[in-house]
């Protein structure tokens, strides 16, 4: 398994530094507007073919870019329901916090755990590759952060049933 | 099973924290806002640090009894009335609700304080914090100065019941003054005032210094607390005052008598003057704050003359006095005093303005 | 605090307070005070007849017709029975203190009087665990509504005595950590020869309440101790009850205590995350800005 981590990885982040070529771009359809445009979808030649990019059945990340945005999606693994849950629980936790995180997107995009929108704003104010090694650091963490919180939160459960029946 | 049961009422406050259970006259605890926690030395980050191993994270005392506990370290997770440190705050709700109310929280509805002027990200998170971990059935977050109008109700008659009204919120810390219309706080007119509890304290304390020698210099704090909470009152004016005191003074001079810590050695100070010109800095700014020279009852009308005007009558008749540094005796009475004084002037000017012909309706104070 | 405790502090601290007070010769105040404690239990503390000089105690809990079934009755007398009066109207049990005549042995009076929600429960244990002490069997198996939707079970047979806790959980995410820590219950036992064995059952009711009214669904659990005779002799009772009585609580007690870790965990997550992602950005012109040296002087990096 270990064993794929690495390419998948790397396939993710050249996509991304490949999408991450992003222009000022303002709306076709609205004057004065300059929304993202694989958000609003207002005209097909503005968008690129998505791409995803699968590890296995449940990991997977899917990638849509356009002329000025592009959005990045990914499902994060979960073994069981426990890691499940907890999963649910950590992407809801963060995305109440998307003011902070900047390039966070408040709502996953259907069938993937949590989406990011990084505009060409972005892009203008911040250095694309650290945003790029952001979102691979993010992948590499998230894994690690729910199983680890899963160990622990079993540890707690054996503890908490030992200590009770000890006192008999 | 909410329905029956009495909802629970915590307040948290910078020092203290009061709670218990809705329809009592008191809170039935009162506990220093703290938790001592044990703090391992190994050198990971802060954050990562403090979840410990197992159930390490139980391990941990609130209270009066954190402060008793050797081998912790006391941790204050309230600052300036807002909460600074969630993961303290979240495990200081949990002791407090399994081990102090003993109340299962998924069947009590909750109601919470907050300070002027709270954010709303905090808000939400400590409806975060509520909703999802304790599953409480409803939540309220009341702004502390509403409450303080509400509760001055009782002294009141049926009718006059209103939540319009000027709170004036002296803690230890920092004095705040906060104009209420119709149980909405106008947060762009509240004003702060940098004079408070404390201030008082390290005023006295500088006065006897001057005065006393026989305070031991490490207690000499704590005395001048003991003698604010003991002694002090305040004064219509202190040249009349201070002619009082010299004309009979065994009938107001007062003994303190305590007794060094270390050496159990008795001492005992008199008491003078201290005991009207402590709280006369909030009338006189000046005297301990150079930069500071606005005296309360100003601080109020300047407060009220800023407000939408159609409620300045209703905020000059219900000013409300809340907090422990508004307790001095007759501090309420100078205060009316005083504000009826600035604005009795000011009607006195628009009057003669108008030559006569406005006959400005009286404002009542309080 | 790992394990809950069993008795009330609010009930405890106040009566000591009213009992010491009146020890030093103090005038009693008034009091009038309403309280909770789990599963629905309500106290209410008061000065019957505007009477200063007495603290009235009343406990109300809205399945005592069921334990009354089982003597609750008697055990309240055998243990408050010097100060037992009739109940206030609207609670199940009322308990007298005349500070006028305050007890020699006060301290434990007040002990006593916080652990009354523990005795109510009590009866039905001790009288079921006498039943298979006396080798009886064939008795019908109690059943008490202690919360609304929740409900326990206990019935006695020749060698054993079974406990059978049902609980609801009100949030999903509840129901799958309920569901690891009650695992955790069954396969912690092993590590303890001591312990009762215990069971669990999620959704559906086991097989002992087969065929009865018992509740099923999605977020229902049900827990089973089976409790030997070593666990009721007449000394290890007292430990079995308070530890037993308490088991609903603290399996939600520490249901919370894990997601307010979780939340803890998350929060510093996020905090990590934040902090690369700042690093994205450009430091703000740190190059141009003028630093100082300790003696004052300024340079500019280069």
């Amino acid at each position: 398994m270990a064993a794929t981590l690495q390419p998948y990885l790397t396939a993710v982040k050249n996509t991304l530094t490949a999408a991450m070529c992003l222009q000022n771009f303002e709306s076709q359809v609205v004057e004065r507007h300059n929304k993202p445009e694989v958000e609003v979808r207002s005209s097909k030649e503005l968008l690129l073919i998505p791409v995803v990019i699968s590890r296995n059945e449940k990991e997977k990340v899917l990638i849509e870019s356009s002329i000025n945005s592009l959005r990045i999606s990914i499902a994060v693994k979960q073994a069981d329901e426990i890691e499940k849950i907890l999963c649910h629980k950590f992407m809801r936790f963060m995305m109440m916090r998307a003011e902070n995180f900047v390039v966070l997107r408040r709502k996953p995009v259907k069938g993937y755990d949590i989406s990011f929108l990084i505009t060409n704003f972005h892009t203008e104010q911040m250095y694309k590759h650290k945003l790029v090694d952001f979102i691979i650091h993010f992948m590499e963490e998230i894994d690690k952060e729910i199983s680890d919180m899963k160990i622990s939160v079993n540890s707690r459960a054996r503890i908490c049933a030992e200590e009770f029946l000890k006192n008999f | 099973m909410a329905g029956r049961l009495p909802a629970v009422v915590i307040d948290n406050g910078t020092g203290y924290t009061k709670m218990g259970y809705a329809g009592n006259t008191e809170p039935q605890f009162i506990i220093p806002s703290c938790i001592a926690v044990k703090e391992s030395a190994s050198v990971n980050d802060q954050s990562m640090r403090r979840l410990g191993k197992g159930m390490d994270d139980l391990d941990f005392y609130i209270g009066d009894e954190a402060l008793n506990q050797p081998s912790y370290a006391v941790k204050w997770p309230i600052r300036h009335g807002i909460v600074d440190d969630w993961d303290f705050m979240e495990r200081f709700w949990e002791q407090a609700i399994f081990k102090y109310l003993r109340s299962e929280p998924e069947d009590h509805y909750f109601l919470l304080t907050e300070p002027p002027l709270n954010t709303p990200e905090n808000r939400e998170y400590t409806a975060e914090i509520m909703f999802e971990s304790f599953n409480v059935p409803g939540l309220y977050i009341a702004v502390q100065a509403v409450l303080a109008l509400a509760a001055s109700w009782t002294s009141r008659q049926v009718g006059e019941r209103t939540l319009t009204g000027t709170v004036i919120d002296s803690g230890d810390g920092v004095t705040h003054v906060i104009p209420v219309a119709e149980g909405y706080v106008i947060g762009s007119c509240i004003k702060h005032i940098p004079i408070a509890g404390r201030d008082i304290t390290y005023f006295i304390q500088q006065l006897l210094r001057e005065r006393e020698v026989g305070i031991p210099p490490e207690q000499s704090l704590e005395t001048a607390k003991a003698i604010k909470e003991k002694f002090c009152y305040v004064c219509p004016d202190i040249a009349k005052e201070i002619a009082k005191y010299d004309a009979e003074p065994s009938k107001w001079l007062k003994r303190f008598e305590s007794s060094n810590s270390i050496t159990r050695q008795e001492f005992a100070i008199d008491v003078g003057y201290e005991r009207f010109l402590g709280p006369e800095i909030f009338f006189h700014p000046e005297f301990s704050n150079p930069d500071f020279t606005l005296p309360i009852s100003d601080v109020v009308d300047e407060v009220i003359q800023n407000c939408p005007i159609d409620v300045r009558r209703g905020l000059y008749k219900n000013i409300v006095l809340s907090g422990g540094s508004t307790m001095f005796k007759d501090f309420g009475k100078k205060l009316q005093r005083d504000v009826k004084r600035t604005v009795g002037a000011r009607l006195k000017v628009s009057e003669e303005l108008s030559g006569g012909r406005i006959k400005p309706k009286p404002i009542d104070v309080m | 605090m790992i394990l809950l405790e069993f008795h009330n502090r609010i009930v405890e601290e106040t009566l000591g307070q009213k009992f010491k007070n009146a020890l030093e010769g103090g005038k009693p105040d008034a009091i009038d005070i309403t309280i909770a404690d789990f599963d629905g239990v309500l106290y209410h503390m008061s000065n019957p007849n505007d009477d200063k000089s007495k603290v009235m105690v009343s406990i109300s809990l809205k399945f005592y017709k069921d334990l009354q079934e089982h003597g609750a009755d008697d055990l309240i007398k055998r243990e408050y029975a010097d100060f037992l009066s009739s109940p206030e109207e609207g609670y199940s049990v009322s308990l007298l203190y005349d500070l006028d005549k305050v007890p020699a042995n006060h301290e434990e009076v007040v002990k006593k009087a916080g652990l009354l929600k523990r005795n109510c429960f009590a009866s039905v244990f001790e009288k079921y665990f006498e039943f298979q002490a006396k080798g009886e069997s064939g008795h019908k198996r109690a059943i008490i509504h202690y919360r609304d939707d929740e409900t326990m079970y206990v019935a006695s047979q020749k060698d054993r005595v079974t406990v059978i806790f049902s609980t609801v959980f009100k949030d999903n995410d509840d129901v799958i950590i309920g569901k690891l820590f009650m695992q955790e219950f069954k396969e912690g036992r092993r590590k303890f020869n001591q312990a009762p064995q215990v069971l669990f059952s999620h959704r559906e009711p086991p097989q002992e309440l087969q065929n009865t009214d018992a509740a099923t669904g999605d977020n229902i659990g049900y827990i089973t101790f089976v409790l030997f005779p070593r666990h009721i002799s007449a000394t290890a009772k007292d430990n079995t009850i308070n530890l037993i009585h308490t088991l609903r609580d603290y399996l939600h007690y520490h249901i919370k205590c894990s997601k307010a870790y979780i939340h803890s965990r998350m929060r510093a997550k996020t905090s990590a995350f934040l902090k690369v992602l700042n690093r994205a950005r450009p430091e703000v012109d740190a190059a141009k800005k003028e630093k100082k040296t300790i003696s004052g002087q300024t340079f500019r990096a280069k």
